[in-house]
């Protein structure tokens, strides 16, 4: 297609001096010999200083020009005037150069330097992740460290980041994104959150009062075998890859694989299924690594698991129809942190138990950690409603991270304020 | 519930026009989903109340676009892994979306929840007739199960026509 040659040389350009701030590109098809003419017209009028991307060829072919910003409104008016339709295809060049700038220097094989200029608004493959982490706690040391829990089956590092001003074993907070790997806007959510963190900590801001008294575990890429494969060969790839005897089909579901009404009706015993449970509780090292983890530290206070879509807050439990003993309080803070959460785009999101919002789903993570006796235990399921699913567009990134930070704040600050 | 029959919902909904977003109308709708039988599809009656935004000139240019098309349009992965779908594609998506609402229909019951995942691969088939063809794969993702399944689809669309599956 035309367009990326175009704007590659746009680029070389406006590195530059060139600016096409403000510059619109408009389709025009005629229709009838008077639009075509009405379109030569304005080509004759050297002094709007219009570049035709697609010059004016015959009836029912595009013609596409370039508007400076001086000339947008005159040329509209024009079009307008004569009764020549338009549509606008670029709004704002500039933006888009800027964009595809960033693309270009993303695929040129560059990696970020520092997390300050790392790309928050694109997606990014596990080695550029993995990398991020490495240089968050280099710039950060005195408050990042990074843990190695175990490794997956594909033996690859399952990294937790440990965000501490210091103490010893202080209550803490665990978040995990990317469970299910093709579930991409949630570990380009933990890539931000992380960021986040230390920059509140950094103004002495948001978070910041809470890493007085707790630490807060991040496992940004909590499946990465499955991750990787969603880069390389299937992009729409949920489970493990791991294999067990006895069958030919791949992968394990790591949110059907927890020992909490394990193998009951909510899952699947079929290893070819999405929602395969596993042979045994735990038996995926992904589930497994932080198990041993949670029980070794036994003074997490809040556990938040993050999918996505559908925009719902979840608690315990999903294995049972039984309230969870807590089911009151979980409600009603799963409220307040919805409310934070729409305040800032106007998301909506629904909120309850998981059995009773979405479906029965046994073997589940929160509820094995609720029933550990982390009572702030809850799902997120993040954008959208299923308009773009999991192929959520880059661009929603960053406002879908902003908003969910809100939401975790609230259920934060209650864990700190009502320890238990 | 109604015995011996099946079970009935009457809805009132409100639709939002994606491509115009703040537009908003609202609809009644009866669904009656059948007892027991798998094979058949749910009956929907559905009233829009108002009237939905004119698309004849858009349409027209999107016909008009294809017909002229040298060769038989052919893409895949619409969206792409990042979400983006090329301007040019958008209508060929959105057509998408609309197909997979009749093969949504014809498959759902009380306990599905389907919404297109990805339009894996489309061709365009040319026709000695006035409509355009659109062979689609379509991957439905289903929420309950959690399966993504391939639909082979193929779509006949004309501007005053509509779209035919």
């Amino acid at each position: 297609m035309r367009l990326p040659v175009l704007l590659a040389a746009l680029v070389a350009v406006a590195t530059c001096t060139e600016t096409f701030v403000g510059h619109q590109v408009l389709r025009v098809v005629p229709k009838s010999d008077e639009d075509l003419q009405k379109v030569q017209e304005l080509q004759a009028l050297e002094h709007l200083q219009l570049d035709f991307w697609l010059a004016p060829r015959g009836l029912g072919v595009p013609v596409d020009i370039r508007v400076p910003f001086p000339s947008v409104q005159p040329v509209k008016a024009h079009l307008e005037a004569a009764g020549v339709s338009y549509s606008i295809m670029i709004e704002d060049l500039q933006a888009l150069v800027d964009e595809e700038q960033m693309e270009m220097l993303r695929s040129s094989r560059q990696l970020p330097l520092d997390t300050n200029t790392f790309n928050y608004a694109s997606y990014h493959s596990l080695d550029e992740i993995y990398t991020f982490m490495d240089l968050l706690v280099a710039e950060n040391p005195n408050l990042v460290s990074k843990l190695e829990i175990g490794r997956s089956t594909e033996n690859r590092p399952l990294y937790v980041l440990k965000f501490s001003t210091g103490g010893t074993n202080r209550p803490a907070i665990w978040i995990d994104t990317g469970i299910h790997s093709r579930e991409w806007v949630t570990q380009a959510s933990g890539v931000w959150f992380a960021k986040k963190i230390v920059q509140d900590h950094a103004n002495n801001e948001g978070v910041a009062s809470i890493l007085e008294t707790m630490d807060i575990f991040l496992e940004i890429v909590t499946n990465p075998d499955g991750f990787a494969f969603t880069h390389t060969k299937n992009r729409l790839w949920r489970k493990t890859r791991s294999k067990h005897s006895g069958s030919i089909c791949v992968g394990v579901d790591p949110n059907r694989n927890w020992d909490a009404g394990f193998g009951e009706a909510g899952a699947s015993a079929n290893p070819c299924t999405e929602t395969y449970h596993g042979p045994y509780p735990n038996s995926e090292p992904e589930v497994k690594s932080i198990v041993d983890f949670v029980k070794s530290h036994g003074n997490i206070k809040a556990f938040i698991s993050i999918h996505s879509y559908s925009q719902l807050l979840l608690y315990p439990y999903g294995y049972k129809t039984a309230p969870a003993p807590d089911q009151q309080e979980l409600h009603e803070l799963s409220a307040k942190a919805v409310a934070a959460l729409s305040s800032l785009y106007g998301t909506k999101y629904t909120y309850g138990s998981i059995i009773t919002t979405i479906y029965r789903a046994s073997g589940g993570t929160i509820d094995w950690t609720y029933d550990q006796g982390i009572k702030y235990s809850f799902t997120f399921e993040l954008r959208d409603t299923g308009r773009y699913g999991f192929l959520l567009p880059a661009k929603q990134i960053i406002p879908t991270a902003e908003e969910t930070w809100l939401g975790l704040k609230v259920i934060m600050e209650h864990a700190r304020d009502n320890m238990y | 519930d109604i015995d011996d029959v099946g079970h009935k919902y009457y809805l009132e909904l409100e639709l939002e026009d994606v491509l115009d977003k703040g537009r908003t109308v609202s609809c009644t709708a009866e669904v009656l989903y059948h007892l027991g039988s798998k094979s058949s599809a749910p009956d929907v009656q559905a009233t829009v109340q108002g009237e939905l935004r004119s698309t004849q000139e858009a349409d027209q240019e999107f016909y008009n676009r294809i017909r002229s098309l040298e060769k038989e349009l052919v893409a895949e992965n619409i969206p792409d892994s990042h979400g983006n779908v090329p301007p040019e594609l958008e209508p060929i998506h959105l057509l998408a979306w609309a197909a997979s609402g009749y093969v949504i229909w014809q498959n759902s019951t009380e306990n599905t929840k389907f919404h297109l995942a990805q339009v894996k691969h489309v061709k365009q088939v040319k026709r000695t007739d006035e409509d355009l063809q659109f062979d689609y794969v379509l991957l439905l993702h289903e929420m309950v199960s959690q399966e993504v399944a391939p639909w082979e689809v193929t779509v006949l669309w004309h501007p005053q026509r509509g779209a035919r599956v």
